[in-house]
């Protein structure tokens, strides 16, 4: 197991978004997350990259405790030090790119990786410049961001977040900002890095792609799994009476 | 007195002028930086100390802080103020930009989307590197026109140091009219003044340029 996250709680100033959560992710495994607006599909990824902290449960990372709850039932963190190693398993691809206006496409994916890691500047352009070949952008290097189109900038956002190597990447809506015609090419080189066994978790809303992609497909729904397996079952034949509901607002 | 001498005892007010000029940015800019960053501190204390700072210098004139600068230590304290003058003036300027450009630099920080933070906690940036490599320079480039105007007006606030009897272009232009009962010192100084002001904001136009490679 990449990533085991249990009995995840989390409350926003007594609002119960996460409720006993319990999902592993092995390697090599897609996870697609599906569910309505609301149901805590974002504060899941961004409780398992350590952007919030949890309330209750255990995170751990390749069968390493990262946080637990102790006997007074409060969530504690390894020290801050080992949290950076926590941190450096994941990477995380936003819903908004973020990706940092001032700096060249270039320099967007090696300024971590040299000031961060601490790898050197040639191997890490290097490295760089295969991803953006990868990613179909080699020629937009020197570029800045503002001169890209949305799926431009969103695969930059994912050759970043890949630069730096990690075991796991999460995906929040990684289409959702961008025009229809734009969804296309971004959802291209996910289903590249899944060919080539990169572990990842990814929320969509995107159901085609989820069911030709993932491995598993987890449904929540107020904070809770309602449902989770393999996409065949869980989007043609689901057991839950709510996972039914929402999925027939996507039929047509 | 004839017009060279005026010029040339008007031009040597000019170097004090732009002497009090550059001395207040080179303290006020890193230190307004400063204060904007303690107003977000973690202790309340120290918030609370910085926003009234804020608010003192803010709600006082100038002239008055620059007086208070100068006769506090003796009036307060006994001191001598001898050669005090000078120091005074620096202060006095110093910490009144300083309160302007930390609200500016606030203004500024408070403009960066929260997302940048975010992509920068995940790819494992310190604290430290966070604000100097990411947030920073994109504060620069938004704060530059308010930074601008904040800057011409210092220029034109130099001339408050006539308050101190200090001999930059402004207190020269008006012992020598009246000393002379002429009009040509305060139109000199004008001139000089709009001068300054012109290099300032070329200056101030090329370094927004040069950050306009982004957006
Ligand atoms: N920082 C926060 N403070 C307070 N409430 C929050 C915060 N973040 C999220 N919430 C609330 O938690 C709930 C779950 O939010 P979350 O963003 O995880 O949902 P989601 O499943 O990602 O929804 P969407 O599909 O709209 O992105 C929502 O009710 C939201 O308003
Ligand atoms: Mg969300």
């Amino acid at each position: 197991m990449i990533i085991e996250m249990k009995n995840i709680q989390k409350q926003f100033g007594g609002l119960e978004v996460l409720r006993d959560i319990s999902f592993g992710v092995d390697n090599g495994e897609v996870v697609s997350i599906i569910g309505p607006s609301g149901s805590g599909k974002s504060t899941l990824l961004r409780c398992a990259t350590f952007l919030e902290t949890i309330d209750g449960g255990e995170i751990l990372y390749m069968g390493e405790k990262a946080a637990h709850t102790d006997e007074s039932g409060k969530a504690v963190y390894v020290h801050h030090k080992d949290l950076r190693r926590f941190r450096s398993y994941c990477g995380l691809v936003f819903q908004q790119f973020n990706l940092f206006p001032h700096y060249s496409v270039l320099k967007n994916l090696t300024d971590a990786p040299i000031e961060v890691q601490h790898r050197s500047r040639e191997e890490a352009e290097e490295s760089a410049m295969e991803l953006l070949r990868k990613m179909g952008i080699a020629d937009k290097a020197k570029a800045y961001p503002y001169q890209l189109s949305g799926g431009q900038q969103q695969r930059v956002a994912i050759a970043r977040a890949l630069a730096m190597k990690p075991q796991i990447l999460f995906f929040d809506e990684p289409t959702s900002a961008l025009d229809p015609e734009l969804t296309g090419e971004v959802l291209k080189v996910i289903r590249q890095l899944a060919d080539e066994k990169m572990t990842m978790v990814v929320v969509t809303h995107e159901m085609p792609f989820a069911k030709a992609v993932s491995n598993r497909v987890i449904f929540m729904d107020g904070g809770v799994i309602v449902e989770q397996g393999d996409p065949r079952d869980v989007f043609d034949d689901p057991k839950e009476e709510r996972t039914k509901q929402f999925l027939r607002v996507f039929e047509r | 007195m004839s017009l060279s001498t005026m010029l040339s005892t008007m031009a040597a007010g000019m170097l004090r002028t732009c002497g009090i000029f550059i001395l207040t940015l080179a303290g006020s800019l890193p230190l307004g930086m400063i204060v904007a960053l303690l107003r977000k501190s973690h202790f309340p204390v120290v918030r609370l100390l910085t926003r009234a700072y804020i608010s003192v210098i803010r709600g006082t004139p100038l002239m008055l802080q620059l007086l208070v600068w100068y006769f506090g230590p003796y009036y307060l304290f006994g001191l001598s103020i001898r050669g005090w003058r000078f120091p005074a003036l620096i202060i006095g300027f110093v910490l009144n930009y300083a309160a302007y450009f930390a609200e500016i630099y606030r203004g500024g920080i408070e403009s960066i989307p929260v997302g940048q933070y975010e992509a920068c906690e995940v790819l494992g940036y310190s604290k430290s590197q966070t604000f100097m490599r990411i947030i920073l320079p994109q504060v620069i480039k938004r704060i530059m026109p308010s930074v601008t105007n904040e800057v011409i007006t210092l220029v034109k606030d130099t001339s408050l140091a006539f308050t101190l009897a200090y001999q930059e272009v402004f207190s020269l232009a008006k012992q020598i009219s009246a000393s002379q009962t002429s009009f040509t010192p305060f139109v000199i100084a004008g001139v000089f003044y709009f001068l300054a002001n012109y290099v300032v904001a070329f200056v101030m136009e090329r370094i927004e340029k040069a950050l306009d490679y982004y957006r």
